[in-house]
């Protein structure tokens, strides 16, 4: 088995509407790719895709992650997240009563020891307990909360209930630390950060990546990029990847931006910029 | 059960059958029984036309049972020193034979809301069981008081009476947990009656597990005194049909309360409320606060009633009914009514709810490696905890999770954070 994401020709639609119109893309474990393009132009819908979101119909095309066909109906999301895929939300929901501790120990349990989860699943009522003990799962969190910078009196918060932008980029942040997935998809964890979240979130990000680790960041610009160095970076437009390159093509974007790249590929300038992006995701 | 208990008293609920419960009672309290009974006969059995009681029919009522007239005992425990210093915790029956001036003087002595009326009249006269707690002036009880019933299996009618008394300045904490067994057709008609002295604060948690045939019946009237402070909270699990009337009476001055609520439910479950914050006194602050998931076909009814008399100034109040609906089949009404007779109040709100969980927030939650079934009990879990976090006894609040583990699936998160 190849040890990567294989997209190809992948179409999918939401409602009567396509999105995405045919995308093509590889990342390997180890890569670490950027994905650039604007607003409208699929990237959210591609992330939702690739985690299994039930809104999105994939019409065309494949996904497989490790040579395993990732549009299975068997590869729920939860079996892509016990299978390594991760995906960091650009608006995480809140699960008011669920404290941020209480959240991770079940996750990691979930991803981590999964027949727990299953003896929980199929007798319904208080099984014996034997995922990870509780001490050394305080230390594993208050490890990762550190090196987020994150105050320690967030894991009795309530999961991203009523947490600002800044701190629900860097939640998400914690529970890739925390799960330590093999291909991460991260969708604009930049967005709506000040520059020291940002700096803190990117110094999380590159803290967690290894070489077992594969890259897919989604992102509008290219401020992260300084702090995370894509070896690949691919822009996309109107439901396409049109351009891929190295490093230097987010600084040629930065510099030129979108309507440089509609010339480069020979698209009307405006097309595949639409305002919004028919997403199943309610702020 | 024995058939004995049951046999006792073959026939249905008559006046008869109450004169001979009271056969080797005291005169005071076969006069009380008595006097009780012709209210039964003259109230009317409650009926559709009312608003408290669209929601529930009693056509089905499994009416016919014997009365249970030798029921399972509680455990009553508490320590010798509180004892010493006047505390009574016991079931009804023993602290009428053991503290009948006490008992004499606070047993039957107040009428509930009309709905209620004739559930509340045929406790009073026809109780065979029930919970007796006295705490005198200023006494602090430290740890929770329990009383746990397990019924026995059987058609049987069952209408204990709970009277909770609290001196001025007293201090208790009160769990008291009904369970039976599935299968039987059996009347529930347990009341209570909390009275609660000025500057008292009163803890009491009503948890409901009867059997999926049970029909439960009940009523509770709660009287907060001048700075008193209550909370109160059903959890119920269990039954066929619950039907519940919350009669609280804010009368002294400058008194708190919280109703709260836990209702989890499935199968064909019909869970009903009628609650009446009635604020009396002025400077009082009332709140309600009910929590439902409701499961396969399971519907839940809450009528809410907050009166804002014209003495009472400068009040507080909400009520506030949040439905959680787990099934395309499972249904919720909550309907706020507010009647406020005077224009000098602080405030006086109401919200209600009913919806399924957020796809997005269970899509969230799966893509973290949980099953679509273990992201639903984490969410339902996570709904109830505005209420579990006010229920400050441990051992309480490992009862009623315990008891709501067998609805939701899902116990604990293991409270790490705490």
């Amino acid at each position: 088995m190849t040890d990567q994401l294989e997209i190809r020709d992948l179409e999918v639609s939401i409602g009567s509407k396509q999105i995405l119109k045919g995308l093509s893309l590889t990342v390997k474990v180890g890569e670490v790719h950027a994905l650039m393009g604007p607003n409208g132009s699929g990237k959210t819908s591609l992330a939702y895709t690739l985690m299994g979101h039930p809104d999105y119909r994939v019409d065309a095309g494949s996904v497989s992650w490790r040579g395993e066909d990732l549009l299975n109906k068997k590869m729920t999301p939860d079996r892509r997240a016990q299978a390594g895929l991760f995906l960091a939300f650009q608006y995480p929901s809140a699960i008011p009563g669920v404290t941020v501790a209480s959240f991770l120990r079940n996750i990691y349990n979930a991803i981590h020891h999964p027949k727990v989860a299953a003896a929980v699943a199929s007798d319904g009522a208080m099984p014996k307990y034997t995922g990870i003990p509780l001490a050394k799962f305080r230390k594993l969190m208050e490890e990762k909360m550190a090196l987020l910078q994150m105050d320690p009196a967030v894991a009795a918060r309530y999961v991203n209930d009523g947490f600002s932008g800044g701190e629900k980029k860097r939640l998400e942040m914690l529970q890739m630390a925390i799960l330590n997935p093999t291909m991460a998809i991260l969708d604009e964890t930049d967005s709506g950060l000040d520059i020291d979240a940002l700096r803190a979130v990117a110094e999380g990000i590159n803290a967690t990546l290894s070489p077992e680790m594969g890259v897919l960041m989604i992102t509008h610009y290219q401020r992260i990029l300084n702090y995370v160095k894509p070896q690949f970076v691919h822009v996309m437009l109107d439901g396409r990847i049109v351009m891929s390159g190295g490093e230097e093509l987010s600084h040629q974007l930065e510099a030129n931006g979108y309507d440089w790249v509609r010339e480069q590929v020979g698209l009307p300038a405006g097309i595949g910029d639409e305002v919004s992006e028919p997403v199943a995701e309610h702020v | 059960m024995t058939a004995s208990a049951v046999s006792a008293l073959p026939e249905s609920l008559d006046s008869n059958a109450v004169a001979r419960l009271s056969r080797d009672e005291p005169a005071w309290l076969r006069t009380l029984r008595s006097s009780w009974w012709r209210r039964v006969e003259a109230d009317p059995w409650p009926s559709s036309a009312a608003e408290e009681w669209r929601r529930t029919k009693l056509d089905d009522l499994p009416r016919d049972g014997a009365l249970l007239t030798d029921p399972p005992r509680a455990t009553y425990e508490v320590d010798s020193a509180l004892a010493e210093q006047g505390v009574v915790f016991t079931d009804l029956a023993s602290a009428v034979r053991e503290h009948p001036d006490l008992v004499q003087s606070h047993l039957g002595r107040r009428e509930t809301i009309i709905p209620q009326g004739s559930i509340w009249a045929r406790s009073l006269a026809a109780w065979t069981g029930g919970t007796f707690l006295y705490v005198p002036r200023g006494v602090e009880v430290d740890g929770p008081l329990m009383a746990r019933t397990e019924l026995p299996a059987g058609d049987y009618t069952y209408l204990p009476h709970t009277l909770v008394v609290l001196e001025p300045e007293a201090r208790v904490t009160l769990l008291e947990e009904i369970s039976s067994p599935d299968g039987a057709s059996t009347w529930f008609g347990g009341t209570a009656e909390l009275v609660v002295g000025p500057g008292a604060r009163l803890r009491y948690a009503n948890l409901q597990r009867l059997g999926d045939g049970a029909w439960r019946i009940g009523a509770q009237r709660t009287e907060v005194g001048q700075d008193a402070d209550v909370i109160t909270l059903n959890a119920e699990v269990g039954s066929l049909v619950s039907k519940m009337g919350l009669d609280l009476r804010m009368s002294g001055k400058g008194g708190t309360s919280k109703l709260l609520g836990l209702l989890a439910a499935g199968g064909k479950q019909m869970i009903d409320i009628n609650s009446c914050q009635d604020l009396l006194g002025s400077h009082t602050t009332s709140d309600l606060l009910y929590l439902s998931a409701l499961y396969d076909e399971a519907h839940a009814a809450f009528y809410g009633v907050t009166r804002v008399r014209p003495d009472a100034k400068q009040t507080s109040s909400y009520q506030e009914c949040r439905n959680l609906l787990l099934s395309p089949k499972a249904g919720a009404e909550p309907i706020p009514v507010l009647e406020i007779e005077t224009n000098d109040i602080l405030r006086c709100g109401h919200g209600a709810t009913a919806g399924a969980i957020d796809p997005v927030q269970r899509f969230y939650a799966q893509s973290r490696g949980l099953s679509a079934d273990e992201a639903e009990q984490m969410i339902v879990r996570g709904f109830f905890e505005r209420v579990v976090a006010q229920i400050d006894s441990e051992p309480i609040k490992a009862r009623i999770l315990d008891a709501l583990a067998s609805r939701i699936g899902y116990a604990e998160l293991d409270g790490i954070a705490a």
